[in-house]
């Protein structure tokens, strides 16, 4: 028995882009041989430069990409060993996208509902008021009946969060949640993460939201070229990271936001 | 046998009926045929290519020919079920359609995109339940116009069927203009009842698109 709810160990990925012409292409290596264990209650927060492949650790820990080499593991089960059912896998970890991907032909509260109807199989009832349930909790009641076109960005965001919550996953892992955002709408969608963080739900978060990270993370994770350069507390990142990569960015981000 | 005008005319309104219910069953092969085509392509590359070899010989060969093959030549052989014209026009159109439509609604799988499929993969939904519960219900949308246009044009491929005897409306048109020598009113009347056919149908089903976009933010 682990003690983790999530485990990454010695991840890579690599995968191809395509250029201008058909013999460019560029082998980018995303992940490079990354390790790291997520417990109960966890909030984890991973910050870098962009293009950095921060979000594809991200997809390979939900095994929405799949890792070329390593393993992912949630709870004791290995999820890179093959035959494993992936969607029931999935099913217990929720996502939320940077650029949201609410399902456009139905309602928040048919986005919310779909996953407790067709993936946990409960009754009407049952999934209705859970749905409804989620949707209270990210505050966005007033949204039950609209489809997504008809929502602001950060209530759009809200529901996401409320489809990735509603069937009580193990963990939650978030990517960039507030950067497609408006900056008037970002602080809504950070209240709803700080609500979530105080009842204990555990977290990986792909953010810069600095005073967030400061406020809620447990430990924040610096990365950059597929690599996790530095682990630590918040104070460390504030005060003195111990490389110059983490040094410097935090300088340049920190610059940015008080400017 | 020669009618009055009035009689004429209702004899080949008569054959309205079966060149509807001939071109909405093609038309329902053609989506049980097209859809699965569709999403073969998409989401199969492996067996991708049964789909291409489909489309090439179902879009490439006359209509005209795979009737009389079917009827005749398989006929021939099957009496039961080919030696029926109704049955082997909705075949043969839905056959053709499903080519037609399996190329409709890739270009939709394609306009929905696949970041729908992935939200639907993190929630743990399967890729054929994916496919179900949050392709299908987008891709009609995005199909229109492309489903009027197809449907449309099935009312009109329907007057090949004349060729196996069916009595639709170009048959009947036909036998009028044998029977009366009157070379020109027929086909005209025909031509008429052909334009009332498929311009309401592809008129709706648009608006119809139109509105459900308007409604999932397209």
């Amino acid at each position: 028995m682990t003690n983790y709810v999530m485990e990454a160990k010695n991840v890579y990925k690599t995968y191809c882009v395509k250029g201008e012409e058909k013999q460019d292409i560029k082998i980018v290596e995303a992940v490079k041989d990354v390790s790291l264990q997520i417990r109960k209650g966890d909030i984890k927060l991973i910050f870098g430069p962009s293009g950095s492949g921060k979000s594809t650790f991200l997809r390979c820990m939900a095994m929405l990409d799949i890792p070329d080499k390593g393993e992912i593991y949630l709870g004791d089960q290995c999820l890179t060993k093959p035959g494993v059912d992936l969607n029931k896998a999935r099913a217990r970890i929720g996502f939320v996208f940077q650029h949201i991907y609410l399902f456009r032909h139905l309602t928040a509260l048919g986005n919310v509902e779909l996953a407790l109807r067709q993936v946990l199989r409960l009754p009407k009832e049952e999934a209705r008021r859970r749905a409804l349930d989620a949707l209270a909790e990210v505050k966005v009641t007033e949204c039950v009946s609209k489809y997504p076109s008809q929502m602001s960005g950060g209530q759009a965001q809200r529901v996401g969060i409320a489809r990735a919550l509603a069937r009580n996953p193990d963990i939650i892992l978030l990517d960039e949640p507030t950067s497609a955002l408006d900056p008037e709408l970002t602080g809504e969608v950070i209240d709803t993460l700080r609500d979530l963080a105080k009842e204990g739900t555990t977290m990986l978060i792909v953010s810069h939201e600095m005073p967030f990270a400061k406020e809620v993370a447990e430990e924040m994770i610096f990365y950059d070229e597929g690599r996790i350069i530095e682990i630590g507390p918040p104070s460390l990142f504030f005060n003195a990271p111990n490389t110059d990569r983490a040094k410097q960015f935090m300088t340049r981000i920190i610059n940015k936001t008080t400017r | 046998m020669v009618l009055a005008v009035e009689q004429q005319l209702i004899f080949i309104l008569e054959g309205v009926p079966y060149t509807l219910s001939i071109s909405l069953i093609s038309f329902l092969v053609g989506i049980v045929i097209g859809l699965p085509l569709a999403f073969i392509r998409s989401y199969e590359k492996d067996i991708s290519f049964v789909v291409d070899w489909y489309e090439k010989i179902f879009r490439g060969v006359p209509e005209i020919v795979l009737l009389l093959l079917f009827f005749f030549g398989l006929g021939a052989f099957f009496p039961f079920p080919f030696y029926n014209a109704f049955f082997v026009s909705c075949l043969v159109l839905g056959l053709r359609s499903g080519a037609n439509q399996s190329q409709i609604f890739r270009g939709a799988i394609h306009g929905v995109g696949d970041e729908q499929m992935i939200a639907g993969q993190s929630i743990g939904l399967s890729k054929w339940r994916g496919v179900w519960h949050i392709m299908i219900p987008q891709v009609f949308t995005f199909s229109t116009p492309g489903l009027g246009s197809e449907y449309a044009l099935l009312i009109k491929d329907s007057a090949y069927v004349y060729v196996i005897g069916l009595l639709e409306i170009m048959t009947r048109a036909n036998q009028v203009r044998i029977n009366t020598t009157d070379m020109v009113a027929p086909f005209i009347f025909a031509a008429i009842v052909y334009i009332i056919l498929t311009f309401p149908i592809a008129f709706w089903l648009d608006r119809w698109g139109n509105r459900r976009k308007k409604k999932i933010g397209l």
